[in-house]
C-alpha cells in the first residue's frame, strides 16, 4: 500500500502547524536549529497521524518530547498530550549474562545433529536481525512479540514514505523557485547591463 | 464472474474506511485479491508450506466451488470475519494429496468450516484409494470424536460448532497436533503473512525468500528512509531562511497559468532586494511590480526558451513562493 494523498495532506497540515510554533523564534537561528525544528515538527506530525494507536507513534512522540516538550504539547492539543508524554512504557529487561549461561547449560544437554545445527544457526541469524529491526523502529524494544513488531514496521514504513514524499515535493518546489529566480536574476541583470 | 465483482466492491468498501490501520487495509486487499490468485503459485517465505500449486495443477473446476460458498454470503466485510477467512486459508494448505477426488472433497470440506457433520458424510461417500493420507484419517477421527462427545442430535452438534469461535486448524501429514505446536504454527503463519505485506512495500524484495534476508532489506530500507528525512530537513533549512513554504504548491499542480503579457524591464529591483536582505518596507514598495513577472513572455528572446521548457504551473507556484517570502 502506498501513501495516499489524504494522508499526505493531513501530514502537511500538521507539519505546518508545528512550524508555525517555531516561526516567531527564527530570526536569529542557525541552520542546524532550523533543521532540528523542521525535523521535530515533521516527526510529531507523522506520529500524530496515527492518533496514538500504534506503539511506534507513541514512542516517537515521547522521544521528541524529551527534546522539545513545548512543541509536542502545542501540537497535540488535548488530553492525549498529557497521557502520551507522561506514560511510562514497560521495558523488556534482559539480563544477557544469565540468559547466555542458561542457554549454554541447555546446549550441553542436547545432542546435536547436522540439520539441527544449521537450523539453530538460521534461527540465531533471524533473531539477530529482529533485534536490529527493533533498534531501528522507534519503540521497538517495547514490542514483546515478533508479530507486533512486523505490524508496527509496516505502519512505520508507510508513514515514513508519506513524510519523505511530502518533504521532497516541498523541497523541489522551494528549490525550483530559488533556481528560477536566480536564473531570471542573471538574465535581467545581463539585459540591464547591456541596454 | 459475478462473484468476483461482488467481492471487488466489498473490498473497495473495506479499503475506503478511514481510520483503518495499514495492516487491516492490506489484509483486506490481500484477502480479496488472493482468492483468484489462490490458484496460481504464491511466493513462499516458509519454504513451501503453502501448497497452492498442486491444486491448480489438479485441473479442477475449483472456482465454481468457491462461487457456491460465496453465494451463501458466508464471508462478510467485518473484521471479525476476516479472521475466519484467514482460518480458511490456513486450512487450504494440505500436503501430499494426490488423487483428484480426494482433493475435490477436501476442498469442499475446507469451505464449509462449520458443518463438520456433513464433512463426515462426504468422506464416507468418497472412495479412499491406496494413498490415503494421515490427514484424512485425522479428519475422520476428529469428526467421529466430535460426534461422540456431543450428543447424537445433529441440531445440537451444529449449535455447538456455531457457538465456538475457534479456528479449526487441520493437522498436516506428519505434524504434531498438540496445542503448543499448533499455536506456534499459527504464529509462524501470521508472521509470514505480514512479511508478505512487507515484501510489497519494500521495493526490490520480490526475489528474496528467507526471513533473514527480508529483515535485512527491511532494516536497510527503514534506515535509508530515516536518512532521507534528515537530509531533506537539512536542505529545507538551508533553502528557506524563514521556514515558510506554501501549502498550495503541492496540490495545485493543475492551476492554469495567467495569460501571457510583455515583460517590462523594471521588474528586477524587487528580486534583488529580497535576496540581499533589504528592509521589509522597501521590498514591499516594489511588490506591485512583481505581478507582470507571472506572465511569461513569448516575444522576448532570452526568456522564450525558458518558457517552452518548463510548465507554467511551476512558474505560478514559484511566484507564490516569492509572495510568501515577502511576508504577504
Amino acid at each position: 500500500m502506498q501513501p495516499t494523498s489524504s494522508m499526505k495532506e493531513e501530514f502537511l497540515k500538521k507539519w505546518q502547524m508545528g512550524l508555525q510554533i517555531y516561526r516567531p523564534l527564527i530570526d536569529n537561528t542557525s541552520v542546524s536549529e532550523r533543521r532540528k525544528a523542521i525535523k521535530l515538527s515533521a516527526d510529531v506530525a507523522m506520529a500524530s497521524l496515527r492518533k496514538g494507536t500504534t506503539c511506534w507513534s507513541r514512542a516517537l512522540i515521547q522521544k521528541t518530547a524529551t527534546e522539545d516538550n513545548f512543541l509536542v504539547r502545542q501540537m497535540l492539543s488535548g488530553i492525549k498530550a498529557e497521557t502520551l508524554i507522561n506514560k511510562k512504557l514497560p521495558k523488556v529487561m534482559c539480563h544477557r549474562k544469565i540468559v547466555r549461561r542458561s542457554k549454554m547449560i541447555l546446549r550441553r544437554r542436547q545432542s546435536r545433529s547436522a540439520i539441527e545445527e544449521v537450523a539453530a544457526k538460521a534461527r540465531k541469524l533471524v533473531k539477530k536481525k529482529t533485534q536490529g529491526l527493533r533498534n531501528v523502529v522507534p519503540g521497538g524494544e517495547f514490542m514483546s512479540n515478533d508479530v507486533l513488531l512486523i505490524q508496527e514496521t509496516l505502519d512505520y514504513i508507510v508513514s515514513l514514505q508519506t513524510q519523505v514524499n511530502v518533504m521532497r515535493s516541498i523541497v523541489d518546489a522551494a528549490e525550483a523557485g530559488s533556481e528560477r529566480t536566480a536564473y531570471y536574476l542573471g538574465k535581467l541583470k545581463f539585459a540591464i547591463e547591456d541596454g | 464472474m459475478m462473484m468476483m465483482n461482488g467481492e471487488a466492491t466489498e473490498a473497495e468498501l473495506f479499503l475506503n474506511c478511514a481510520d483503518m490501520s495499514v495492516l487491516e487495509r492490506q489484509r483486506a486487499q490481500l484477502n480479496y485479491h488472493h482468492l483468484p490468485g489462490f490458484f496460481s503459485n504464491s511466493s513462499t517465505i516458509n519454504g513451501g508450506e503453502i501448497d497452492d500449486g498442486f491444486l491448480a495443477s489438479a485441473g479442477l473446476d475449483l472456482p465454481e466451488i468457491y462461487g457456491e460458498v460465496h453465494g451463501d454470503a458466508r464471508i462478510s466485510v467485518s473484521p471479525g470475519n476476516i479472521t475466519n477467512e484467514s482460518g480458511n486459508s490456513k486450512k487450504r494448505k494440505f500436503g501430499c494429496v494426490d488423487t483428484e477426488t480426494k482433493v475435490f472433497n477436501e476442498k469442499k470440506k475446507m469451505m464449509m468450516m462449520d458443518r463438520e457433520v456433513e464433512v463426515e458424510e462426504e468422506e464416507e461417500k468418497s472412495k479412499i484409494t491406496e494413498q490415503s493420507t494421515k490427514s484424512i484419517m485425522k479428519m475422520k477421527n476428529k469428526a467421529k470424536k466430535e460426534q461422540n462427545s456431543c450428543s447424537n442430535d445433529s441440531s445440537k452438534v451444529t449449535k455447538d460448532s456455531q457457538r465456538t469461535d475457534y479456528i479449526h486448524v487441520r493437522a498436516r501429514r506428519g505434524q504434531a497436533t498438540d496445542s503448543h505446536s499448533i499455536a506456534e504454527r499459527a504464529r509462524r503463519e501470521k508472521i509470514s503473512e505480514r512479511m508478505k505485506f512487507l515484501q510489497d512495500l519494500v521495493p526490490g524484495c520480490e526475489k528474496i525468500t528467507g526471513k533473514a534476508g527480508m529483515l535485512d532489506e527491511i532494516i536497510n530500507y527503514v534506515q535509508s528512509l530515516q536518512r532521507q528525512v534528515e537530509f531533506l530537513s537539512m536542505k529545507l533549512a538551508t533553502v528557506s531562511p524563514r521556514l515558510d513554504f506554501n501549502i498550495d504548491d503541492i496540490f495545485a499542480k493543475e492551476v492554469v497559468s495567467a495569460p501571457m503579457m510583455n515583460l517590462p524591464n523594471t521588474v528586477m529591483p524587487p528580486h534583488m532586494m529580497v535576496n540581499s536582505g533589504y528592509p521589509h518596507d522597501m521590498v514591499n514598495s516594489g511588490y506591485v511590480h512583481f505581478n507582470p513577472m507571472q506572465q511569461v513572455v513569448t516575444s522576448s528572446d532570452p526568456l522564450a526558451c525558458f518558457n517552452n521548457g518548463q510548465s507554467a504551473t511551476m512558474w505560478d507556484s514559484d511566484v507564490q513562493n516569492l509572495y510568501s517570502s515577502l511576508g504577504v
